[in-house]
């Protein structure tokens, strides 16, 4: 009887061996990709918005400055833009500590109102309600859209704070969103929250998202 | 082009230059992770063969 050849494949060791370097190698990626992630999310400060230094996550002070939305050939999806020009939220420019506060008030407020139960931020939540990651660029808020013709008020984040103590006051869609109770001082936090995170470089998510009337109408973007 | 200038908003790191196009940071993962293996593997049948 010829003698059977030993083959790698049925040996113990090999695939111990194997197992353990795939999962110290994937165990140390990890670790390092951790690490990496936390630099690439600290937010910017507000020196750096200034200069200009582009961060994923601006400085609380974003609030103070304009914000576009410009579609980057070079990188095929749509970032922000934030300035040079200054727009300040409710005409009133704020301190760092100020402007960080505010956004405080509506991050507590998002959490305390659950706002993800209907709506998706940074892509947490539910999809019964619009995304609310660009909400601040969103069309329907801007001059000349149907939300500040609606509430009478003449600009943004007015239209937004009275949408927000008042929504069912205003039926802009067939799932209406209800009167959660929202005080003013909440809703200028939500909006100043809304605001900033529409500054966050979020590599073209929402894809697709449309930036003016006419775009809206036409089809947003990528209907060109 | 094989290699193209960085446009990530952060470059100086080693996985925004490696995820600039489809599938590119995975084929680098994968490999790196492969190849030690073909080695493993040819060590275990030199102890496999040498042990008889």
């Amino acid at each position: 009887m010829a003698e059977k050849k030993a083959s790698v494949w049925t040996s113990i060791s090999f695939w111990r061996r194997s197992a353990a370097w795939v999962t110290g190698f994937a165990t140390i990626l990890l670790i390092w990709l951790t690490f990496d992630t936390i630099s690439q999310i600290r937010m910017g400060t507000d020196e750096e918005l200034a200069k200009g230094i582009k961060r994923r996550i601006p400085a609380p002070t974003v609030i103070n400055y304009k914000i576009g939305y410009k579609y980057d050939e070079k990188r095929g999806l749509e970032v922000p833009v934030i300035g040079p020009e200054k727009n300040p939220l409710f005409g009133k420019e704020l301190s760092p500590k100020e402007a960080k506060n505010l956004l405080h008030l509506g991050k507590l407020t998002e959490q305390a109102k659950n706002c993800m139960d209907c709506h998706t931020l940074l892509g947490n939540g539910a999809y019964y309600a619009p995304d609310l990651t660009k909400a601040w660029l969103d069309p329907m808020w801007a001059k000349g859209g149907p939300m500040q013709a609606m509430t009478g008020k003449n600009s943004k984040e007015e239209a937004m704070v009275e949408f927000l103590m008042h929504p069912d006051k205003y039926p802009t869609h067939a799932r209406m969103m209800p009167n959660l109770g929202i005080t003013e001082k909440e809703a200028k936090g939500l909006v100043a929250f809304l605001k900033h995170m529409s500054s966050i470089d979020t590599n073209g998510f929402p894809r697709g998202f449309s930036k003016t009337i006419k775009d809206y109408e036409t089809g947003g973007t990528y209907a060109k | 082009m094989l290699f193209e200038t960085c446009t990530d908003v952060a470059c100086n790191n080693i996985f925004a230059w490696l995820n600039q196009g489809p599938l590119t940071l995975t084929i680098v993962l994968h490999t790196i992770i492969i190849l030690p293996m073909f080695w493993i593997y040819f060590s275990e049948k030199k102890k496999l063969n040498g042990d008889k």
